[in-house]
Parts: structure tokens; C-alpha cells; sequence
């Protein structure tokens, strides 16, 4: 059985996370592929952490129901995910910290002991605990040793040498004492390179291939990452990240450095995206092109904050005052993550407008594989088009001072920057450009972008603005993937963003019960096309929409776009994401 | 050489009497004589009287959201360091509303020029009292006369960390455009607040007021000292003005410290391309 759980849980402070990333990459290093998701309170210390890792021969983005390998470096960890073990799985503990009274396959791995013969930290309980996990399903220490080595690599010979002793110490005892156990679920095969990503990995990735210039941000989880990953390339690819005093800074920042001419983003959470709106509207009467990440959590307010939900969906597409348009993309896992990132850069850039990336911490903080060939593909195929902008800037000072007043019979031009066009887009000019000058002007204004209040002139760019969603509908829209053969199917899901992996194991294991079911599942979430959408609605099926919200959000678009109501839900929202036997059940 | 007349776009709305005429001319003088163009400069507009000068003055412009002006000004020069980039806001905008991002503006010693229309009342709404408004201003929105105390802005700039923080009057436009090319010629966070008088809606901080209370500082006035520029700024809790460079030191600016930015200005640079060096760090 290639497909298997392993989790770890212990107190909050000790480590879970860096050893539940060790375990996922020695899982792709060893040619499978994993998806990874962490429970955790809002808390640094105290509280209790869970990593769990589901390792699989094929691609997923979806949890198990039942936990084959269970790491308990505390009582509470055993406590909290008892109810998910099986007669056959795995229970790795010390005795010497606490019991266990059931008849269960107990690995008693003596972890104080260790410590105390080893002069180790607590938190090295987790090397141990590697070391007796990949000893347990049959993996290769020697890659183990490898990533312990990489990770301390800047802090020399002897510390790489000191944490061996215990990865060694774990796995030796293992196959002293309990080789009648051992599982060979992760024995090495041969694989291509896979990266171990989270989707606010994706996210700043997919941001670097598009040639992101300046992301700004403010901290809020789920969507720190991006900001601390952007941060740490920054220097090395010339980019600048600018950890702003608020979110309204943090927009008005890169709607500053787009005016200038460069490809600029955000990103925050649901709180923080709340306080951007206003500059949101800014940037859909001035035309400025800006990249919004928004990483969902549970809300209102300050709600809960390390959970999930799609909770914002609603907000988003309604988002900023006054009527402009935006676009809304909800990529469903990873892959998706790089490319619609990168999609929504020039789709930022082609149509002067803000386009929203939603995601949601299971999303965001989840780590699932991807291939790197796919990675390299798509860099080689991406290209990128900045519309109709004008690049003429002459960034070396003196000429700019000089260049245009050399002649004094060359007048310096009004450039007409919301000219009036078919297609609703106007030629956009880099500031700098010699020989010529504009506003980008909050007021409603003409067409040269100075102010006005008459009404033809109002109409005209109201009419203009709103010209580019179509165009945007005509060439850049793409309709929702359909997964299944909807003839053959009596029940049609309909999802959108990070419930995508959950609905399609569901499709797998409902496959095999030979159960036909389709997926309709959306990631160009707003606008959209109104008379292809309903196309897919008039089928005599059972339609069920899965949402990680308590109103059904996406449905309510749905309906306000194309008058279908879909009556069937599957909602969820305590904060968890929707599970694959939830979705069974239902049916 | 670039003249008034290239920097002047619609006829001003402004009121008769305003000091908002003498603050635009000082800022097209010190344009042309600072040898820029319309082209040239980057100016980002706050939101009242004193924003509505985007459509009377020429140049690359973000007429930007009220209070958000600063921000926007940051994210330009981030982008092309080697532009000029000014800010023209009112005080409610830039002590009120955008009172945050001027603190850490102030922190960053970001390069750019913040010329503040300083008037102690927001002229475009008619009149309510502002963050500067002496204590006891009456108003529509304080009819009882305001509790708070004012804002002292060169104080506050110079204590958040601004390298350049000069006062001038809108009496007195010379000196204002002299103030402003010192600003502009600064390589840091620099501040010109521009005492003004609201001819509409402020009789009490009317043109005698100021002429009865600003004073030049003189030439043996040292505005490297701290303490002593910070001492100088409170003169202005007892209603005395000074005029002129209150404070100015040199020290890096927020770009000036990014390594990415020493060679290059970043809408110049080639797209990086070597992506193997991120994708390695995830397998």
C-alpha cells in the first residue's frame, strides 16, 4: 500500500512544522508524491500541533480518513487522533511520558532516554522521531541524514553530526526492536524531481515567473508566507518587498509602483483585505493594473485565524465602492496556483484592472508536490504581455532632465490615457516617457485624465471601463473544467478553488462503487460568461455545490449571474475543510 | 530650460485670497528652476483644496485617495529611484487621515517631498477643524471649539525620523520655492509645511495672524542639532512660527539601502530568469 497517513502531534514550540516538511520532502526524494496539511492554534507556544502528511503513488490534494503511522510526541496527540487509527495502524510513544491501556501496535520508542544519553534538547524528541518513522515504513536513512544535513549546513560538521546521533538513535531502535513491524511504504524508487510547495509557495513562485517588481504586504495568516518567501529571494532576483505600516500603505505602495511602470502585488487575508478596498476602487478608476492574494480564513473579524474557509468569496467580487471591473481567479491546487498567478499578471496588465488571486489556508498552508518538469514547462511556455503599455522611460537622469526641453519648439503633451477605445482598454504610458505628461486621476475625469463632472464625458468612461469585462469575457475567460462524462453521471458537484483534490478522490472512490459522478469546478470565478455557464446547468441531474462557507457563496453567484439555484449543498464551516466521505455520504 | 507656463495646466478654482495661489505658483517655480519638466516629475495629489492643484499643475500624477498620497509617493520611487517625486496634500490629509503613513514615512526616510498645505480647517467639506487647529477652534464639527490639542508637524516629522523638515508661508511665495528646492535637492524624507490661511473658513488664522507671528531663522541658526531643531519646532505650541529649514541631516534613504536598487532602477532591470535557484530550495 503506496498510499498511506503519517502524523506527528506534540506541543506547539517543539518543532512539528520543520519535521512534518523533512518528512514530505524525504517522501518526494524517495519518488512519491504528498499532500500535507497542519492544525494549529494561534499560539507559539503552548497548544497542540499537528502535522500529517498523506503520501501517495499518484498526484493528491485530499486527507485520509484513517492515520496509518501515528507519532505522539505527546499524550494529547494520541488523545485527539485515537478515533482515526486502525486495527493495523502504527502508534509510536514513549512510555516513560505516558501510557497507552489500549490493545493497539504500540513502537515504544524511548525518547527521554535518548535525550538524556544523547544531552539533547526536547525539541530533538522530532529527529528521534524521524528517525524511527522512516525506519517503520522501510525508507532511506541515508536520505534522512541528507535533508538533517542540508538544513544545518550553515551551522557546521559538528552540529550536522550531533543530530545524526539522533536520526540514527530513532531508527536503530526500530530495527532492534520492532522489525516484525516494519512497513515498506516508502521504500525508495526511482521518480523525477518534485517540489514540495505550499500554495502561498505557488503563489510567490507563480508571482517570480511573471516578473513580479514590487509585492508589499503586511503579515496576516494564512498569507504570511508569501511575503517571508518573497523577502527571502528579494536581493538575489532584484525585486523589491516592502513590509508596509498597514494594508491601506500596503496597496497605495503598489499602486504607486505600477503607476511607475512595474508588476506590483499584495497580499493578505480576509482583516487585511478588508482595510484595501478603498484603494481597490483607486485602482479600478485610475486603471492601474495590481495583483491582490487573498488567503481566506475563517471571519468575521479576527475569527479563526490558523482555520479554513472560503468564507470571502462574496466580499471579494463585490469588493471596493462604486461600479468597476476586476477579476476574480480561484486556482483549485497548486499547479493551478502557478499558472493563473502568472495569468493573472497579465491579465492585470492587458485589461488595467485589479485581479484577485483567492485562496484559503487549506490552500495556502497545505504543501503538495509538484512535479518540477511541469514547473519548467510552464515557465518555458509563459510569456508575458503587458497590454498596451508604452515603454519609452529614459531612467538616466540627466537625459530625462534635458531630453525633451533641448528643443523648446517640441511642446510636452497631455498623453491621453483613458482615451476612449473599442475594446475598452487605452494605451498606458510609463511616467518618465519624455515629451509627455498625464494624471491618473481618482476623480472621474476626460479622456487626457483631467477632472470632470459633466455627464457625456462620464458616461463615456464608465461605458469604457465597463467595455474591458467583455473583452475580458471574449478572449481571456475560460469557462470551468468539467471532470467526468456529465451523460453518464446522475450527480453533478459544483466547487470552486481549494475544495477541487477533496471532490475528485470523492469522484475516484464513488468510481470504483461504479458510481459515475462530474465535476464542474470553477477558478475563473469572476465575472463570468452568463449564456456559456447556463449551458452547463441544463442537464436533468442532481447538482451539488460544495462550499467551505455557511451561505454557499459561489452558488449565490451562480444564481445572481444566471438565475440557477442550486438546491443540493454540501457546506462546511467550522473551520475545517470539507472531507472526501463527507461528500459520500451526501450522495 | 522648462518655464512657469509648461507646468501650468487649467486655471486654479482656488478662492480668491487663497493661500493655495501662492503654494502653486512656489511649486512651478521651483520646478523650473530646479530644471525639471512635466515629464520629469512625479507629483501625488492628496484629496481637498490643495489636491485639486493636480489639474493645474503639469506632470506624471496620481491624483491618489485622501491621506494615501504618501504611500502612493513611496511605491513610485520605489519603482524609479531617479525621479523626483512630490507630494502635495492638505494637513487633514497628511496629519489626519494619513497620520500613519507620514509617521513611517518619516521612519523610512523615504526620498520624497512632502509639501503640506497647512490651514488648520478642511476647506473642500466647508470648513471643520483639522488636526492643526489651535485648541478651542470653533467650527462646524466643534461648535463648542476643539478639544484636542494640535499636531505639531515639524515636531513630529523631525522626532519620526525626517532628515529635512522646513516651514514656510503661503505669504511669502519666494520663500516657499526656496524651501521646496531645498526639499526636492534632499536626498531623504523632507518636509515643507506651508503655513496657509483659509480665506473661506478660518478667521481666525488669517494672513495678519501669520504675518504678526512667523519670523525667518537666521543664519547662525544650526539645523544639524536635533535637540535643538526639536526645541525650535515647539516654539509653535506658543503660536511662533519659524520659517526655514528647521532640521536637516544626511543619512541613507529607504532605496538608497536596498542593494537590489545600487545599480539599477528596478523598471530597467531585466527579468530575472535563473529560476532554478528558487525551484531547487522546495525539492
Amino acid at each position: 500500500m503506496n498510499d498511506f497517513t503519517w502524523l506527528i502531534g506534540g506541543e506547539a514550540g517543539f518543532g512539528i512544522m520543520t519535521t512534518g516538511v523533512v518528512f514530505s520532502k524525504i517522501a518526494t526524494r524517495s519518488g512519491y508524491h504528498i499532500f500535507d496539511y497542519v492544525e494549529y492554534p494561534s499560539l507559539i507556544r503552548g497548544g497542540h500541533n499537528a502535522y500529517e502528511v498523506h503520501v501517495s503513488n499518484s498526484d493528491a490534494s485530499h486527507l485520509n480518513p484513517s492515520i496509518d503511522v501515528l507519532v505522539c510526541l505527546n499524550k494529547e496527540t494520541y488523545e485527539k487522533h485515537r478515533s482515526r487509527l486502525t486495527p493495523e495502524s502504527l502508534v509510536v510513544f514513549d512510555q516513560d511520558e505516558f501510557e497507552i491501556k489500549e490493545n493497539i501496535k504500540k513502537i515504544i520508542i524511548p525518547f527521554k532516554k535518548i535525550l538524556a544519553r544523547l544531552k539533547g534538547q526536547p525539541v530533538m524528541k522530532n529527529t528521534i522521531s524521524l528517525g524511527a518513522s522512516i525506519g517503520l515504513l522501510g525508507g532511506d536513512i541515508d536520505e534522512l541524514i541528507k535533508i538533517i544535513s542540508e538544513q544545518f549546513a550553515k551551522k557546521g560538521e559538528e552540529v550536522i553530526n550531533f543530530n545524526r546521533q539522533f536520526v540514527q538513535a530513532g531508527y536503530d531502535e526500530v530495527k532492534k526492536n520492532y522489525s516484525d513491524f516494519i512497513l515498506n511504504y516508502l521504500v525508495k524508487k526511482p521518480g523525477d524531481d518534485k517540489l514540495v510547495l505550499t500554495g502561498n509557495d505557488a503563489f510567490a513562485l507563480g508571482s517570480i515567473i511573471a516578473d513580479i517588481r514590487v509585492y508589499v504586504a503586511y503579515p496576516m495568516t494564512p498569507s504570511s508566507t508569501v511575503l517571508t518567501d518573497l523577502a527571502a529571494w528579494a536581493e538575489k532576483i532584484g525585486i523589491v518587498v516592502r513590509h508596509a505600516e498597514d494594508e491601506i500603505s500596503v496597496i497605495n505602495t503598489a499602486i504607486g509602483s505600477s503607476f511607475a511602470g512595474v508588476r506590483s502585488a499584495v497580499g493578505s487575508s480576509g482583516g487585511g483585505f478588508a482595510l484595501m478596498v478603498e484603494t481597490l476602487s483607486l485602482a479600478g478608476i485610475t486603471e492601474i493594473p495590481i495583483v491582490v492574494f487573498i488567503a481566506s480564513r475563517p471571519g468575521p473579524a479576527t475569527g479563526m485565524p490558523t482555520w479554513t474557509e472560503q468564507g470571502d468569496l462574496l466580499f471579494t467580487i463585490f469588493s471596493g465602492h462604486g461600479e468597476f471591473p476586476k477579476i476574480v481567479l480561484a486556482p483549485g491546487d497548486n499547479e493551478e496556483m502557478i499558472e493563473l498567478t502568472a495569468k493573472a499578471y497579465n491579465l492585470a496588465d492587458q485589461y488595467q484592472l485589479p485581479v484577485i488571486v483567492m485562496s484559503d489556508m487549506y490552500l495556502s498552508e497545505s504543501h503538495k508536490s509538484v512535479e518540477k518538469s511541469f514547473v519548467d514547462k510552464f515557465i518555458s511556455e509563459y510569456k508575458i504581455n503587458r497590454g498596451k503599455l508604452i515603454n519609452k522611460v529614459i531612467t538616466n537622469d540627466k537625459i530625462q532632465m534635458t531630453n525633451q526641453t533641448q528643443n523648446s519648439n517640441i511642446k510636452i503633451q497631455n498623453f491621453l490615457r483613458y482615451q476612449i477605445t473599442e475594446d475598452g482598454i487605452s494605451p498606458r504610458l510609463i511616467p518618465g516617457t519624455p515629451g509627455y505628461f498625464y494624471q491618473a486621476n481618482s476623480y472621474e475625469h476626460i479622456e487626457d485624465g483631467h477632472t470632470t463632472e459633466e455627464a457625456k464625458p462620464r458616461i463615456d468612461q464608465v461605458d469604457k471601463r465597463a467595455r474591458k469585462w467583455i473583452t475580458y469575457l471574449e478572449n481571456d475567460f475560460l469557462m470551468p473544467k468539467v471532470y467526468g462524462d456529465i451523460d453518464k453521471s446522475e450527480t453533478v458537484f459544483v466547487s470552486w478553488g481549494s475544495t477541487k483534490g477533496i471532490v475528485l478522490q470523492a469522484q475516484k472512490l464513488l468510481k470504483e462503487k461504479n458510481i459515475e459522478t462530474t465535476l464542474i469546478h470553477f477558478n475563473h470565478i469572476y465575472p463570468i460568461d452568463t449564456h456559456k455557464v447556463k449551458e452547463l446547468f441544463k442537464h436533468d441531474k442532481k447538482y451539488i455545490l460544495i462550499e467551505n462557507n455557511s451561505w454557499g457563496q459561489f452558488g449565490k453567484i451562480l444564481a445572481m449571474e444566471t438565475g440557477i439555484e442550486i438546491k443540493n449543498k454540501i457546506l462546511r464551516y467550522d473551520g475545517r475543510s470539507i472531507t472526501v466521505k463527507e461528500i459520500i455520504n451526501k450522495l | 530650460m522648462t518655464n512657469i507656463q509648461d507646468f501650468s495646466g487649467y486655471n486654479p478654482t482656488w478662492c480668491p485670497g487663497c493661500g493655495d495661489w501662492g503654494i502653486g505658483i512656489a511649486i512651478k517655480q521651483a520646478l523650473v528652476q530646479l530644471g525639471l519638466s512635466p515629464s520629469s516629475v512625479a507629483a501625488v495629489f492628496g484629496i481637498g483644496c490643495s489636491g485639486n492643484m493636480n489639474d493645474f499643475l503639469n506632470a506624471y500624477a496620481i491624483h491618489s485617495l485622501h491621506g494615501r498620497s504618501i504611500p502612493t509617493a513611496i511605491g513610485i520611487k520605489i519603482a524609479n529611484h531617479k525621479m523626483p517625486v512630490i507630494v502635495i496634500a492638505g494637513d487633514g490629509d497628511t496629519y489626519g487621515e494619513g497620520g500613519n503613513h507620514f509617521l513611517h514615512a518619516c521612519r523610512g526616510n523615504h526620498d520624497i517631498t512632502v509639501i503640506v498645505h497647512d490651514n488648520g480647517v478642511y476647506g473642500l467639506t466647508t470648513g471643520q477643524s483639522a488636526p492643526t487647529a489651535q485648541k478651542g477652534f470653533k467650527s462646524k464639527s466643534t461648535p463648542s471649539g476643539i478639544i484636542e490639542t494640535p499636531i505639531n508637524p515639524l515636531s513630529f516629522a523631525i522626532t519620526s525620523g525626517a532628515t529635512f523638515v522646513s516651514q514656510s508661508f503661503a505669504g511669502d511665495a519666494i520663500h516657499a520655492a526656496s524651501m521646496i528646492k531645498a526639499a526636492v535637492n534632499h536626498k531623504g524624507f523632507s518636509l515643507v509645511n506651508i503655513l496657509q490661511p483659509c480665506v473661506s473658513f478660518n478667521k481666525i488664522n488669517t494672513y495678519q495672524y501669520y504675518l504678526q507671528r512667523v519670523y525667518k531663522l537666521g543664519e547662525d541658526y544650526k539645523k544639524d542639532d536635533f535637540r535643538e531643531a526639536v526645541q525650535k519646532s515647539l516654539e509653535m505650541n506658543e503660536e511662533k512660527f519659524p520659517l526655514g529649514v528647521i532640521y536637516q541631516v544626511e543619512k541613507p534613504s529607504y532605496t538608497d539601502q536596498l542593494p537590489q536598487l545600487k545599480n539599477e532602477v528596478l523598471i530597467d532591470k531585466k527579468r530575472f530568469m535563473e529560476f532554478d535557484k528558487i525551484t531547487k530550495t522546495f525539492i
